[in-house]
């Protein structure tokens, strides 16, 4: 992890142009799924959002501060009946986007035992970090995570272990 | 047939109303109930009622949205964070392994 710390460390200082949305073509994939969770989440629906985010809820205050400042979250998550129903190539076109120099990839995680992997991508702009994306693949469901903007890693830092974001994820911190 | 056709034209000549008909008319005319006019408040009470109305249907559908898009922010939050959990957890394990 300190590794990976150290090349976002490294990226801070890389100009970039402003973060966007990454442009994911679904159609393939969300034609063979059986479920599918999509969240698309713009600037604008997202700062309205945080309004409804209770400050009194410990939980809910600290995703209004993790999220405050976001420009966009969007998630799809597909499920299928039976394993490979999408294809190694699927994958790869969405990996095709997440290239250097505007992005990097963190994190790598690939388990041949349950079929499980997890790629985490950031992006790097002027302001430091400007995005976040994953890939999550197992053999019957497919994640993609997409969050645009300046991630406040301290708000995601004290959300570890909450809601699933791991503990002391060490991903870097902003500057 | 002379004296039924006689009845007919007796019964169906052209009688003159009686010199006090017009008068007895307009009489029973004004005694009739006036129609009451509504009153202007009555209009304004009823359209200042909508107004209301619709401003909180509005502010409900809005507080509705309000509370499906943060239903979909914690999803998000949710789905993201489970996600980064599980490289965590797998790069910590393959990290004990490869020290031990």
């Amino acid at each position: 992890m300190k590794a990976a710390g150290l090349l976002i460390a490294s990226l801070l200082f890389a100009g970039a142009a402003p973060a966007q949305q990454v442009k994911w073509n679904f159609d393939k994939v969300a034609a063979k799924a059986s479920d599918t969770v999509d969240v698309s989440l713009s600037g604008s629906l997202l700062q309205f959002a945080t309004k409804f985010l209770s400050d009194s809820d410990k939980d809910e205050a600290k995703v209004k501060k993790l999220v405050g400042g976001l420009k966009g979250i969007y998630v799809k998550s597909f499920e299928f009946k039976k394993p490979g129903e999408y294809s190694a190539a699927d994958v790869e076109s969405f990996r095709a986007p997440l290239r250097p120099p505007d992005w990097q990839r963190i994190v790598g995680v690939h388990s041949s035992e349950d079929g499980e992997n997890v790629e985490v991508y950031i992006e790097s702009d002027s302001n430091g970090i400007g995005g976040l994306a994953i890939i999550a693949t197992e053999p019957k469901e497919l994640t993609l995570v997409n969050i645009v903007g300046a991630i406040d890693l301290d708000s995601l830092s004290e959300l570890g272990g909450q809601f699933g974001i791991p503990e002391g994820l060490e991903v870097d911190k902003k500057k | 047939m002379a004296p039924l056709e006689d009845e007919l034209r007796s019964a169906l000549r052209r009688r003159d109303p009686s010199p006090d008909f017009t008068e007895r008319v307009l009489a029973r005319v004004a005694a009739a109930p006036a129609r009451r006019a509504r009153q202007p408040w009555v209009r304004w009470v009823a359209a200042m009622a909508a107004t209301l109305l619709l401003a909180a249907g509005g502010l409900e559908y809005r507080h509705y949205q309000g509370e499906r898009a943060k239903d979909q922010v914690l999803l998000a939050v949710r789905i993201a964070g489970s996600k980064l959990n599980k490289a965590q957890k797998k790069v910590q394990m393959l990290t004990h392994r490869s020290n031990s």
